[in-house]
């Protein structure tokens, strides 16, 4: 009886001796975590006039080619290396251009239960697809029957991930190499747009 | 006989076709009816606008009206026709809701530092600015747009205007003339594009949205066209590195109205409008 009380009493004083480091730790841990997300916020409340300026001096040399009054390329650069040197930029997914989940793939689209809307894809802006989606632009070509006219998937992948590659300056943003949208959820785009039996090919 | 029919049709068709085409122009006959029975909701601000031109006092004692005359009678018709313009008494280009901002401060006795004032200052929903801003400019209805650059400092504001309106930035490699200039006509999604520079829309601001129910200022306006850019500080992240907005009064808010006015001068404004 006696040994199991002291056997207990000093198995209860080591897990307390060997838990405070980690619990200080933790605690430690959680007030710097606190600290840099107050630090975070300061930060972007301090400046937004300081922000901005940066976010505007990010233009990259391809966008300042760009920023004239006609808005594409200017006399004096060669489209072709445009083209070139926008293609280099394109990344691949390790498991093809043409993706697994068609559901993301759609939702990334524009998600049909939210009306086409997709912050990310947000492919409804510009283009008309799904016919049961009314509110869409006219801005882009129409995609309906997209898988029909042939085009190779890898195209309408580098078309999405860098659409400079093949029209240098066009309006439509380059979702891949800003990071807007990742390989992987650009080949499930691709994927639900060559799917037979995706709502744009019926 | 049946020549005169023919005759007779196709005049009559002629003269639908004109009575088409001209009543495109104007407001559409539904928005005629709102203003004929006073139902335009953009009222309300201007006459909560009259109101606190009026009586509201700053903390000196004075009022909007002890400087500009009872609803601005003194001095305040037309200036919003030229507005954006450099003011010395600032030392700075400003538009409309800078200028009242300026106002308030300067000589109503408002601390610009004043964290609370502030805030009730520049929000959308806040009681002086939107409400003031839809006053003042509707003492200008009926006029022509004058934006005039004489002045060196107007100049280069117009100057850095022109180049923010083609400047390519951002996640989504947009510029205003883009899709304002070079696409205009086209639609995004259900929404026309329509081109403020050759079509003089800004007639029409400040403007009632009933898409979100509230007045929107020029200033409101070109801040909010910001957010559709994805603009990033380090590296694209719509959680952790979005830069949404200017700041508000910034150089480059005022740069892109002063630029857009200037292209809608002789147009005759027309406020509050109401838009979509």
């Amino acid at each position: 009886m006696k040994k199991t009380v002291i056997y207990g009493a000093s198995f209860t004083a080591f897990i307390l001796i060997a838990c405070q480091p980690t619990a200080q730790k933790a605690a430690v841990s959680e007030k710097k975590e606190e600290e840099k997300k107050i630090q975070v916020k300061k930060e972007k409340k301090k400046n937004l006039a300081e922000r901005f300026k940066i976010a505007l001096a990010n233009q990259d040399k391809w966008q300042k080619a760009c920023s004239n009054p006609d808005q594409i390329v200017p006399k004096g650069i060669d489209v072709e290396t445009f083209r070139k040197e926008m293609m280099a930029t394109v990344k691949f997914p390790e498991g093809g251009v043409i993706g697994k989940d068609i559901k993301r793939g759609e939702k990334l689209f524009g998600d049909p239960d939210k009306g086409g809307r997709s912050r990310r894809g947000n492919c409804y802006a510009c283009h008309c697809g799904d016919p049961r989606i009314l509110a869409c632009g006219n801005i882009g070509p129409s995609l309906r029957g997209y898988a029909k006219r042939g085009i190779d998937p890898k195209d309408t992948y580098i078309r999405i991930y860098n659409s400079w590659a093949i029209v240098p300056c066009s309006v439509m943003p380059r979702l891949g190499y800003h990071g807007v949208l990742t390989p992987e959820e650009i080949a499930d785009i691709v994927a639900y747009m060559h799917d037979p039996e995706s709502p744009l090919n019926k | 006989m049946k020549e005169k029919k023919y005759l007779v049709g196709i005049i009559a068709g002629g003269s639908f076709l004109v009575a088409a085409v001209t009543a495109q122009e104007q407001t559409p006959s539904h928005l005629q009816e709102l203003l004929e029975l006073g139902m335009h909701p953009g009222h309300a601000y201007v006459d909560e606008g009259r109101e606190l031109f009026n009586t509201m006092k700053g903390p000196n004692g004075k009022t909007c009206a002890s400087c500009h005359g009872e609803d601005g009678s003194k001095n305040l018709e037309g200036a919003y026709a030229r507005m954006p313009r450099y003011y010395t008494d600032i030392g700075k280009v400003a538009d409309l809701d800078l200028r009242i901002l300026s106002c308030m401060t300067q000589y109503m006795g408002f601390d610009p530092k004043d964290k609370k004032f502030r805030k009730e200052f520049d929000k959308w929903s806040g009681k002086y600015r939107v409400p003031l801003a839809t006053f003042v400019a509707s003492l200008s209805n009926g006029m022509e747009i004058n934006v005039q650059i004489d002045d060196p400092q107007e100049e280069e504001m117009y100057k850095k205007g022109e180049k923010l309106w083609f400047m390519r930035v951002g996640a989504r490699d947009f510029s205003c003339g883009i899709c304002h200039s070079v696409l205009a006509g086209k639609r995004i999604r259900l929404q026309g594009l329509p081109d403020p520079v050759k079509a003089k829309v800004y007639t029409h601001w400040p403007a009632y949205r009933f898409g979100n129910d509230r007045m929107w200022t020029m200033e409101d306006r070109v801040r909010s066209c910001f957010r559709a850019y994805f603009l990033f500080e380090k590296k694209w992240n719509e959680k952790s590195d979005w830069v949404k907005k200017p700041p508000p009064y910034s150089d480059w808010v005022i740069a892109l109205e002063l630029y857009m006015k200037h292209a809608a001068n002789g147009g005759v404004i027309e406020v509050p409008g109401l838009l979509r």
